[in-house]
């Protein structure tokens, strides 16, 4: 792999994770903010090597796993399961575009599901929150009104020209 | 049948990655919160911190802006409110004083020695938890300004939570409503005690065991325990309830605004490990309240200030509490 995807890649993880807990520690409409994080992994999986792919989201992760206190290794767990779906995925969605908003949806909830059912697993009590469908549901709406703006910043960041008309088209 | 050719790469090195995660996941758990796993999170935040903050620095007028137009609707409502609040408060500060002024009478009469004042340390929130489900705090104080595990942290409601990881110059609050939260608190109005368990988001969940008392809405929840100085007002009933067979469960409203935390104090007191034989993984004791005027509890610790930023605080909801000078 190339030194500039890689240091793009990084350098937009990071960045993501900073709005993240900055930006929308204020600005959190309904109590809830987007999961960009995993947006951004997505994003990327679609585009990166395959193995390249889940190693980016075993890395988002476990850096979230280090910001955060949950058990080392769920959220990389978490990340690097949402990246194989999507590479998994990735060919289809590129003849059938229109299933991209979905995708994005059902990718953020399964996602935060699998986050919740590990996390009560591991201790974390997760699935006792009593906001949780709002937790879950909230972040995939809002990451589905984000994805036509990130799903094109990523590639443009890569340096990719596969830019096409529709909002979630790339 | 099953061969390993028959794994595609991807597969093999998702299947890889997740065997990795599951091991440090498990030695994460194992090592209870030390170790490698704590060493890392400690690194990490100490470097990712100044990001943080530039990102707080720069976004302002952007989260300012998004902010106000979000309050736009809601700021007549709330002015009204605080008003109303500041009218209220006035009022009890009055009564709160004569209270204060019997007691030192009284401290005086017993020939008791006052009551010691618990050092804080303002700080401002920097950022969140990276996803709903955590619920962190990191502020921008840490050990350089004499921040330690476990302290307490409040605002001008209450309780927030407490002090969970320390590096340099940040700390990472727990908050209250956190699921794996439990703390003992008593009924402010009748001294009953009974436990409060954080539930994420929304209510937090009061129980109360071997009672056959009742708890109105509006009664305020104050901090029962070793983890935390006694006093300090923590929650609100929101469901009036009545004991059935000996048990009451309602739900009570954190009194501090945890969603809207901009700003808040650290209390500079720590109480040390005190293990019980026969209780397992060093749980605390039990016990309520360092309620002694004359000084600290046993395995209390006090804790000097290192800087000169400290300053001394009445806590939230406690009024005639010895411990606390106003």
């Amino acid at each position: 792999m190339k030194i500039r995807p890689t240091a793009v890649t990084v350098a937009i993880l990071i960045l993501a994770v900073a709005v993240q807990t900055t930006l929308f520690a204020r600005f959190r409409p309904f109590d809830a903010a987007p999961a960009l994080v995993m947006l951004v992994v997505l994003a990327f999986a679609r585009h990166l090597p395959s193995e390249y792919a889940l190693l980016m989201g075993f890395g988002a992760g476990l850096f979230q796993d280090l910001l955060a206190e949950t058990p080392l290794g769920l959220w990389a767990l978490v990340l690097t399961a949402v990246a194989f779906v999507v590479v998994r995925f990735r060919d289809r969605l590129e003849d059938e575009v229109g299933y991209l908003g979905p995708f994005v949806l059902g990718i953020t909830i399964g996602g935060l599901t699998l986050f919740a059912v590990l996390g009560t697993i591991f201790g974390e009590k997760t699935l006792a929150d009593a906001g949780i469908i709002r937790k879950i549901a909230l972040p995939a709406v809002y990451n589905v009104l984000l994805a036509p703006l990130v799903l094109r910043a990523v590639p443009m960041a890569l340096g990719m020209s596969r830019y096409r008309d529709s909002a979630f088209r790339l | 049948m099953w061969r390993p050719s028959s794994v595609d790469r991807p597969t093999g090195i998702f299947i890889g990655l997740v065997v990795i995660c599951l091991v440090l996941i498990t030695l994460d758990l194992r090592a209870q919160g030390e170790g490698l796993g704590s060493t890392l999170r400690d690194g990490a935040q100490a470097l990712f911190s100044p990001i943080q903050e530039a990102f707080v620095i720069v976004g302002r007028p952007v989260a300012d802006l998004l902010e106000s137009a979000s309050d736009l609707f809601s700021l007549r409502d709330e002015n009204r409110r605080l008003r109303e609040e500041i009218a209220s408060l006035e009022a009890e500060i009055q009564a709160t004083e004569s209270v204060r002024i019997r007691v030192r009478e009284l401290e005086a009469l017993l020939g008791v020695d006052a009551p010691e004042e618990i050092d804080t340390i303002a700080a401002r929130v920097l950022a969140i938890g990276v996803s709903e489900f955590d619920h962190l705090r990191v502020i921008d104080k840490g050990s350089n300004e004499g921040v330690g595990l476990d302290m307490p942290v409040i605002e001008e409601g209450g309780l927030v939570g407490r002090v969970v990881a320390v590096t340099g110059n940040v700390a990472r609050v727990m908050l209250i409503t956190d699921p794996t939260m439990v703390i003992a608190v008593r009924v402010e109005r009748t001294g009953e005690t009974g436990v409060l368990r954080g539930r994420g988001s929304g209510p937090m969940g009061f129980e109360m065991f071997d009672t056959d008392a009742a708890v109105i809405a509006g009664d305020v929840l104050v901090s029962a325990d070793g983890r935390f100085p006694a006093g300090i007002k923590v929650a609100v009933v929101r469901e009036s309830a009545r004991s059935d067979v000996g048990r009451l469960l309602t739900t009570a409203d954190p009194a501090a605004g945890i969603t809207r935390i901009d700003f808040v104090k650290i209390l500079l007191w720590t109480r040390d490990d005190a293990v019980v034989e026969g209780f397992e993984g060093g749980d605390r004791l039990p016990t309520a309240v360092p309620l002694d005027p004359a000084g600290p509890a046993e395995g209390e610790t006090e804790v000097a200030p290192t800087t000169s930023t400290t300053t001394s605080t009445t806590l939230p909801g406690s009024t005639t509490l010895p411990g606390i000078e106003p």
